[in-house]
């Protein structure tokens, strides 16, 4: 095994400590800036009606049983009749996301805000990393490794000799920028901070599609056999008041 | 829905703060998340917080939240003159905010000038139609003008739209049932049950509204919903006894030419006569004897 490798504190003092000061102030930057561009978007009558429609068909679905059966028949066709019904979608007029999201400039000028907030500050930042600090060994965790995480951790050097627990400072950079999650919550106060992963994870999230689920509670309201559960509450009543008398 | 636990950490906390113990500021913001309605605590802890530029001060931001939240407190125990303050306040600070628009409307709204408060309400509607304080407010304020219809039409309108919330439909059924239209009320016990299956009190209440409605058919539902109620009360709902030897009563009646049907629980009344006497012996013997001929009278066999 090589001998271990001594660090200049310089290094410390003039490639980790900035890098890692840089990252924060970064990310709270890219916050204020995102909150300033965040427009405010009315709800669209439309979606919540559909999302408590969604909810009291549920409700009927859950406890059918609890209704006398003319009630339910009642409600049921009222929500699943093919003219009107309110959760019948009649074919074609189901418009899909990516349709609805060209159609409306407002939501693609949303997401390329959230998007330029996201990029641009990434790539400027990683330009200027590679710029300035390329090629350093910035720091060694304090335990080994096996060589898998040589390219986790050793982004920028090309050397198979180091041992795989010195950091590069690219490496430093990347560790930064998805782990600095936990000092932001302390920063901003816990709902503000995101980190890109997260951000990541909410862009592949869109496009859900009220109309699909509309349909899908439709046929599961269809299928659902009703048998009213209260003729057997008078049995079960009267053995509770026997137990109450005796 | 306010759990067990935090209504009583509720209480405890209030407890605390009445005694002095400090933690006034946990208590209103314990308040505000559950939603509860104690307005006249709120209005005195708030504003002892709100007087004291120290404490206010060390509240940051949130204190323009208090100040929301005591206006609110002060117009619910009608002190006109702490909201209008409060409000004021507010409206220095926000000058173009339509939350605070909707507190010098609900402000209108407590002096009692309905049609100002109505116009504010309608251009704040207007600009955000989905704001459901606002909608439930109109309700309210139809309500306490005494204009019934107009209550219901303006809930016809909420439930269009947000037809899960519960307590509108609830605050429906009632008014229904206050203007003797039970056939629309019990479509909004219906819904009640719908959503909330094993609360008592919905199905104690459709049991009412289908007992009043009558005919046969009716009053064999209802004497199964009584049953339901006293299922999930464990038979501690007097009502529910009452109804079940009631709706007993009215079978038989009802059914005496017919032939005779196969009784489900044939002795489903007589228990419930029976615990009935059980527990006025126990709570108020005085009038056992009443209750004794009352049953009599009723007596189906």
């Amino acid at each position: 095994m090589a001998a271990d490798l001594v660090l200049d504190t310089a290094i410390r003092d003039w490639v980790l400590i900035p890098l890692s000061v840089v990252m924060v102030l970064i990310g709270v930057l890219r916050y204020f800036v995102s909150k300033l561009m965040r427009s405010y978007q009315p709800p669209d009558p439309k979606i919540v009606k559909e999302g408590q429609l969604i909810l009291r068909a549920r409700n009927l679905r859950a406890a059918a049983n609890f209704i006398p059966a003319r009630s339910f028949r009642a409600r049921r066709l009222y929500f699943s009749n093919e003219e009107n019904g309110l959760l019948f979608v009649p074919k074609g007029q189901a418009q899909n996301a990516q349709a609805q999201m060209f159609s409306d400039p407002n939501m693609a000028m949303d997401m390329m805000k959230k998007n330029l907030s996201m990029i641009i500050p990434q790539t400027l930042t990683f330009a200027w990393v590679n710029f300035f600090f390329s090629g350093f060994v910035a720091a060694k965790i304090p335990f080994p490794l096996t060589q898998r995480f040589r390219s986790m951790l050793q982004n920028g050097i090309d050397l198979s000799t180091v041992d795989v627990s010195y950091v590069s400072s690219r490496s430093w950079y990347f560790l930064n920028l998805f782990g600095l999650r936990g000092l932001f919550s302390l920063i901003l106060g816990e709902e503000n901070a995101m980190d890109d992963t997260q951000r990541m994870m909410q862009m592949s999230g869109f496009g859900f599609d009220p109309s699909k689920s509309l349909g899908a509670e439709k046929d599961s309201l269809d299928i659902v056999q009703h048998d009213w559960s209260l003729p057997k509450f008078e049995r079960r009543a009267e053995a509770v008041l026997k137990k109450l008398i005796s | 829905m306010v759990t067990k636990t935090e209504e009583s950490q509720v209480n405890r906390l209030e407890n605390q703060v009445d005694n002095g113990g400090g933690g006034a500021w946990e208590y209103l913001c314990l308040v505000r998340k559950l939603k509860v309605r104690r307005s006249d605590k709120v209005l005195k802890h708030g504003l002892s917080i709100l007087n004291d530029p120290k404490k206010r001060s060390t509240l940051g931001p949130d204190e323009w939240t208090l100040y929301e939240q005591v206006a609110v407190a002060a117009m619910d125990c009608h002190t006109l003159d702490v909201a209008k303050d409060c409000i004021k306040v507010l409206q220095k600070k926000f000058p173009e905010s339509k939350r605070v628009g909707r507190l010098e409307a609900m402000l209108l709204e407590a002096k009692g000038s309905w049609a100002e408060a109505e116009k504010a309400y309608s251009s704040l509607l207007e600009e955000n139609p989905l704001d459901q304080v606002i909608h439930k407010r109109m309700v309210a304020m139809a309500r306490a003008q005494g204009n019934i219809s107009g209550a219901i039409e303006w809930l016809n309108k909420y439930l269009e739209i947000f037809m899960a919330d519960h307590d509108a439909w609830r605050e429906l059924a009632e008014i229904y049932a206050s203007l003797q239209m039970y056939k629309q009320a019990a479509f909004c016990y219906e819904e009640l049950i719908l959503s909330q299956p094993t609360v008592s009190l919905y199905h104690l209440s459709y049991a009412d509204v289908l007992y009043t409605l009558g005919g046969l058919e009716n009053i064999q539902t209802a004497k199964k919903y009584y049953s339901s109620t006293v299922e999930l009360t464990g038979g501690k709902n007097i009502r529910a006894l009452f109804g079940i030897c009631l709706c007993s009563a009215a079978i038989a009646q009802l059914a005496k030419g017919r032939s005779k049907e196969e009784k489900e629980s044939p002795e489903l009344h007589s228990l419930a006569a029976l615990a009935l006497e059980k527990d006025y012996k126990q709570r108020a013997p005085g009038k056992l004897p009443l209750l004794i001929t009352t049953l009599k009278s009723l007596k189906i066999s």
